[in-house]
């Protein structure tokens, strides 16, 4: 079954231009060309991956990221002509998982798509404990105590491959090839805004954190089981 | 109060009071009015002492003189008076001694009744030593005559000198002290008694009483002129001072970046005319920051929206020319060719298009430091790893050489990044495929990282117009990195951003190093060079001195280059 992608973007040229690459990695575009019609483009096409542009007319584009983030985990990778840290800091926390600034290699939006629809780790029966969370890794699970705390896909990946070992320290480029995929250089700030997200989901207190700790001038570290 | 505090106080104000010369000194320099009022009053009160002085020396001269000429007639006409009674005694022959008593009691009574001197006056009549005659009449002297005072010499005088007076200023003892007197001495010729002296003692402590009235008057006066003068002064210099002061304070929060602060004008006189003119400077200014404040606003909008604007339509070009050149075999070869062509200047015309909106934002002051704590080594590996397959195709290889020493500094990376990536990229492009090294050091204050290569070099001409917005050493070098002629003005306003510099030497046939040194602190400058320009395997000592970029031919050029322009 080819994976769907949903192409969210206003130029109706570079839309169909993008529609005939991916169709020649095989893929299944749909379109939209407009922000406030998008959430329900999404809802219609149930796509596994959606490529989003941030300037729409209608609704802004991320507003329309952080809607579909509300209802879904799928992949959204953020189209954006402002590179500006500030932009895609902005992107990712609205909920994409990615971004890739104009103009764009064409391969290099294949390999990141095709990243993103890649399987996840392989199903194991193990339960993860980091802090005071525990991680089901079959069912992409993460608890405190009772209660589910709902991560995105990628973020589950993030806390999953510091909490596999949990005193090593990841630096900024392993995390980035190991969760997103990226085997050359990619931007950093991906995995530095990730860590926010995640924090903001899973830490008592986001700005002394136990669970996800920094390593200053290195990476990332799964703190001990309290 | 505790003992303490007491004990605290007390050596404070100890300790103060050795300090307060130094206090005084402050105060004087820094306070207009403070020096202006020290000033006039120090002037008035020393032009007020010397005139007082002098009014009073001349005042006192002129009243001891009056006071001794009245002196002196009236012991005149004492004498004569007094004389002229002993005289008329002379018309009996026979004067006796009761007669002769007599006479002087009248002589003495007709003389105090003659003399009006205030204070009193003490009269003695002494019998002139050294004569013999047939009768004396007894010395007299009043009571409270001072005997004492009258010395031998003005005696000695008086006997001598019998038609004329002899005046002598003498001390009177008195209830209230010293006070001043005159002792005045004549003759007098007693018929059949002989000579005798007449002395007339004056107090002359009223002339005393007056003259000390008057000083202390003058010396209230002057005093009290003086104040009055410091009181006017202050009030003319704080008249003066206030509007300058109101002027430096306006200036100062107008400088702090409150722009609508103005100095109210009041009036038609110069102060008035100071105020409307630092007015309309202030407008002026006010006018034109908000102008080039809007101005850069436009234009950091305006990079903005290029920047998308520019941008979707160059994806789809890009996105075109990849598809097409992907499929480039299936076509004719005019066809593939013209793909391929249009392939490569895709990707020039975007390289381009990035760096020039880069200038531009530094342009606009619209750049922003990402500073992250980063392993400098780490980085510069990475960037090296990138270059290896280019550094291959050229025959180059690339050699790292990193040094202990303070790993991390707080840079923003993807700008470091950059700086090496075009270093490392020149280097590779120049190197004529020699050996290109890279070195990696730091100290507490700065990272540096130095990038060498062994090709063409440059002159100092061409060194000194490296760094300048698209501009070539060789126009006609093949581009095999796609350079834009952008890359080191970019470097060079990546570096001073960070408060860092590029450092450079080149010499034609040898080579160049450029030497990025970034402060490893957030918000510091780099001050110190962890790594030199030149590099160790120079040729031969270079004889400029780092910095002076003025060398003869053949000498290397070594400096340090600063961002020109806006």
């Amino acid at each position: 079954m080819t994976p769907r992608i949903l192409v969210v973007d206003d130029d109706p040229a570079l839309a169909e231009m993008i529609g005939i690459v991916l169709r020649a990695a095989d893929f299944e575009p749909h379109f939209c060309s407009d922000g406030s019609a998008a959430v329900d483009a999404f809802r219609n096409s149930a796509p596994d991956l959606v490529l989003l542009d941030l300037m729409l007319p209608g609704m802004d584009g991320l507003a329309v990221c952080a809607a579909i983030r509300a209802e879904s985990g799928v992949p959204v990778i953020m189209l954006t002509a402002k590179g500006d840290t500030v932009d895609v800091v902005a992107g990712l926390e609205a909920g994409a998982d990615d971004y890739v600034v104009k103009p764009f290699d064409p391969k290099e939006l294949v390999a990141r798509v095709r990243t993103r629809l890649r399987p996840s780790s392989e199903p194991t029966t193990d339960v993860l404990t980091v802090g005071d969370l525990r991680l089901d890794v079959a069912a992409h699970e993460v608890r405190r105590g009772d209660t589910v705390i709902a991560l995105t896909p990628l973020e589950f990946e993030l806390l999953l491959a510091l909490a596999s070992k949990p005193q090593q320290v990841f630096t900024r480029e392993m995390l980035l090839e190991q969760v997103w995929g990226y085997h050359y250089k990619a931007d950093t700030r991906l995995v530095n805004v990730h860590v926010q997200r995640l924090r903001a989901k899973v830490e008592h207190d986001p700005d002394a954190p136990r669970i996800v700790t920094t390593v200053r001038g290195v990476g990332y570290r799964a703190g001990s089981s309290a | 109060m505790t003992v303490e505090s007491v004990a605290d106080a007390l050596r404070r104000a100890w300790l103060g009071r050795r300090g307060w010369p130094s206090r005084v000194a402050g105060f004087w320099r820094s306070s207009l009015e403070f020096r202006t009022v020290a000033t006039t009053v120090v002037m008035a009160g020393l032009g007020a002492t010397i005139i007082g002085t002098t009014i009073s020396v001349s005042i006192g001269a002129n009243l001891y003189d009056q006071r001794r000429d009245q002196v002196q007639s009236e012991s005149l006409r004492a004498t004569l008076l007094a004389q002229s009674i002993f005289d008329s005694a002379t018309a009996t022959e026979d004067a006796d001694q009761v007669e002769l008593d007599s006479l002087q009691n009248e002589a003495q009574s007709a003389i105090l009744a003659s003399t009006s001197s205030p204070g009193g006056t003490s009269i003695a009549i002494l019998r002139t030593p050294g004569q013999t005659t047939a009768q004396t009449i007894q010395a007299i002297a009043s009571p409270d005559f001072p005997a004492d005072q009258i010395t031998p010499e003005l005696r000695d005088q008086v006997a001598a000198d019998t038609g004329a007076l002899a005046l002598q200023p003498v001390s009177l003892r008195g209830p209230g002290g010293d006070a001043p007197g005159l002792a005045v001495g004549s003759t007098l010729q007693v018929p059949t008694a002989g000579q005798y002296e007449l002395y007339l003692v004056y107090d002359l402590s009223d002339a005393q009483t007056t003259l000390s009235l008057m000083q202390r008057t003058l010396a209230l006066g002057s005093l009290a002129l003086v104040v009055l003068i410091g009181v006017v002064t202050y009030v003319v210099v704080r008249l003066v001072v206030g509007p300058v002061r109101v002027a430096a304070e306006t200036s100062q929060k107008i400088a702090a970046g409150q722009l609508d602060q103005r100095i109210p004008e009041k009036g038609q006189d110069v102060v008035a005319t100071l105020g409307r003119s630092f007015n309309g400077m202030a407008d002026a200014m006010q006018k034109q920051i908000s102008q080039l404040a809007e101005l850069s606003r436009v234009q950091q909008r305006f990079v903005s929206d290029v920047s998308h604007e520019l941008r979707t339509p160059l994806t789809t070009i890009r996105l075109a020319g990849d598809v097409l050149y992907d499929q480039r075999a299936s076509f004719t070869p005019t066809a593939a060719r013209t793909t391929e062509l249009l392939h490569t200047q895709v990707d020039r015309f975007e390289v381009l298009l990035a760096d020039l909106l880069e200038i531009s934002r530094f342009d606009a002051g619209a750049v922003e430091l990402d500073l992250e704590s980063t392993r400098v080594v780490g980085l510069v590996d990475d960037v090296v790893a990138e270059f290896e397959p280019l550094a291959a195709e050229v025959g180059s290889t690339v050699a790292i050489d990193a040094r202990g020493g303070y790993l991390e500094a707080e840079v923003d990376p993807r700008r470091l990044r950059r700086i090496v990536r075009n270093l490392l990229g020149n280097a590779i492009e120049h190197g004529e495929g020699r050996p290109v090294e890279v070195e990696v050091d730091s100290d507490e204050e700065a990272v540096a990282v130095a990038v060498r290569d062994h090709g063409v070099g440059m002159t100092p001409a061409e060194a000194e117009r490296v760094f300048d917005r698209f501009w070539r050493a060789d126009p006609s070098r093949r581009r095999t990195i796609g350079g834009t002629g952008l890359g080191l003005a970019i470097s060079l306003e990546d570096a001073t951003l960070h408060g860092g510099r590029i450092d450079l030497w080149s010499r034609p046939g040898e080579g160049s190093r450029f030497v990025v040194t970034l402060p490893r602190a957030a918000g510091t400058t780099a001050t110190t060079r962890p790594l030199r320009a030149e590099p160790d395997d120079a040729a031969t000592p270079q004889a400029t001195a780092p910095g002076t970029p003025e060398p003869t031919s053949g000498e290397p050029w070594i400096g340090t280059t600063e961002v020109r322009g806006g």
